[in-house]
């Protein structure tokens, strides 16, 4: 189900844009803010931030959770939103929704199209060391360093459509 | 303690989808002391220029997480190219020399010499790449303080990714000649995560070589590929595939496919090698987080994605890819 701008008002929008509950022009309306208004951008950082943590889902990117504290740092408040309790359908198509309001809004000088990655699962679960020696060194004929093997952690991670 | 495993829903997947993605493509925040785009694109350009046509000599230092290394370096233009070589002053004995007919390494280990042809000429201060003006597109470029680097004065140039698919630098431009003293890399939170800093240098003096003005006869490793044998539906902003060949790796039978994506500053490798067995789906990560890799499978081959970039660029290009239909 999609919501209509005229039902929504404030932290109703961010919530309903994460849910993917927005129509389409709402949706487009409401990422074109986001590329511009700094305070919305950190409180739908802040949203995202705290349903991952509801749900008990673990930090799956390191850069996501940075920036979303630094903006912590600079908030007096922090506002939970409320649960809704109908049921949620998953909406793919706001992935890519999302994606084109952005490039075609904010990306003028790069017309791609959006990024349709399937999610990706990590499981914070060690496995062996994979041997990426020869990669390491085939690379840094393009990399700034002429240094030696870095230490690296490996983790197993669940991907969509593995396999193929 | 046993690890948990963590798997998300079908629920909560696309919530986290939308997060991420919207996090990463939102451009830096409007600030006034960002350098207009023409601007920015004419100091990066200068800076690129001044590490390749400028001669210099001189010894500087590199420096990522607890490991350290000097090199001295020699640079000399040569028509519109250069000329380099840089030695390890410590560790193994290394050199890499840079002419314009290409780039060789040669590494001195256990009495014996060996040389391999390098796919790229690529070092510092030699960092930006040769049309530098479209980085404007891709990073927010501001001025920073007056330091002093190896004795000479420079202003800081900060370049900060305009979304999560790269890493910040600050770059420390010779106050005359613009040519970089200093390169530092830093996180999204403006931790190093690695830094070169010249420790003496001596600006245009026509520093004598000990190359030769060719290289030594070395059989190129690397040849191009014919037909591709993934597909890559869609790539980062600004990145593009700069480099595609198959190639043999060191201490590694057989070949592999070496493709490179690359914004101009940033640089992610695809390797590409046939897989008896599915694999299964490992992440990796450097420990101080510079150096991201995914390994995969794809159709019948074994995919490896690996860069000094967040993690977002690696898992972008990785998830993009398909097997394109029958066998190589």
């Amino acid at each position: 189900m999609t919501l209509p701008a005229s039902q929504l008002q404030g932290d109703d929008s961010l919530s309903a844009l994460i849910d993917g509950e927005l129509d389409d022009d709402t949706a487009q309306r409401l990422l074109r803010r986001l590329g511009t208004d700094a305070h919305e951008r950190d409180r739908f950082a802040q949203y995202c931030a705290i349903g991952d943590a509801l749900r008990g889902l673990p930090d799956g990117d390191p850069g996501f959770t940075a920036r979303v504290m630094a903006a912590l740092e600079h908030e007096a408040t922090v506002l939970a939103p409320l649960r809704r309790q109908r049921d949620r359908r998953p909406a793919l198509w706001l992935a890519a929704a999302t994606v084109a309001a952005i490039s075609w809004g904010l990306w003028h000088s790069d017309p791609r199209q959006p990024l349709p990655s399937p999610p990706l699962a990590s499981a914070p679960m060690l496995v062996p060391a994979v041997d990426a020696t020869a990669y390491v060194a085939a690379h840094q004929d393009f990399a700034q360093a002429v240094m030696a093997m870095p230490e690296m952690q490996f983790t197993r991670v669940s991907l969509n459509g593995d396999g193929r | 303690m046993t690890p948990r495993r963590f798997v998300l829903s079908a629920r909560t997947a696309p919530r986290r989808f939308t997060c991420l993605v919207v996090l990463a493509l939102l451009p830096l925040p409007a600030a006034a002391d960002y350098l207009p785009r023409h601007e920015a694109a004419a100091l990066l350009q200068r800076m690129a220029d001044a590490s390749r046509r400028l001669a210099y000599e001189g010894v500087f230092v590199v420096q990522s997480g607890g490991e350290m290394q000097t090199l001295a370096i020699s640079n000399r233009p040569i028509g519109g190219a250069k000329e380099s070589r840089l030695a390890a002053m410590d560790g193994v004995q290394r050199e890499v020399r840079c002419t314009q007919t290409g780039s060789l390494s040669l590494v001195s280990e256990g009495g014996q010499l060996r040389m391999e042809r390098r796919l790229n000429s690529r070092h510092f201060p030699d960092l930006l790449p040769q049309d530098a003006t479209p980085l404007a597109n891709w990073y927010g470029v501001r001025l920073g303080e007056f330091a002093r680097v190896a004795g000479l004065d420079c202003r800081q140039v900060e370049l900060t990714p305009r979304d999560g698919f790269r890493w910040g630098h600050v770059l420390c431009a010779e106050k005359d000649s613009a040519l970089p003293l200093k390169a530092v890399m830093v996180n999204e939170r403006g931790k190093p995560l690695m830094q070169y800093a010249f420790a003496e240098i001596r600006l245009g003096s026509a520093p004598r070589m000990n190359t030769a003005p060719t290289l030594p006869e070395v059989p190129d490793s690397a040849r191009p590929v014919v037909g591709d044998s993934v597909l890559v539906k869609q790539l980062p902003p600004g990145f593009s595939r700069v480099t595609a060949v198959r190639r043999t790796l060191p201490n590694r039978p057989g070949e592999v496919e070496h493709w490179v994506f690359s914004d101009g500053l940033t640089h992610v490798s695809l390797f590409l090698e046939n897989s008896p067995r599915p694999v299964e789906t490992v992440r990796g990560q450097s420990k101080q987080g510079m150096i991201h890799l995914l390994t995969r499978q794809v159709g019948p081959l074994r995919a490896t994605i690996l860069g000094d970039a967040p993690w977002a660029t690696v898992e972008a290009i990785a998830m993009n890819l398909e097997a394109r239909g029958g066998e190589r």
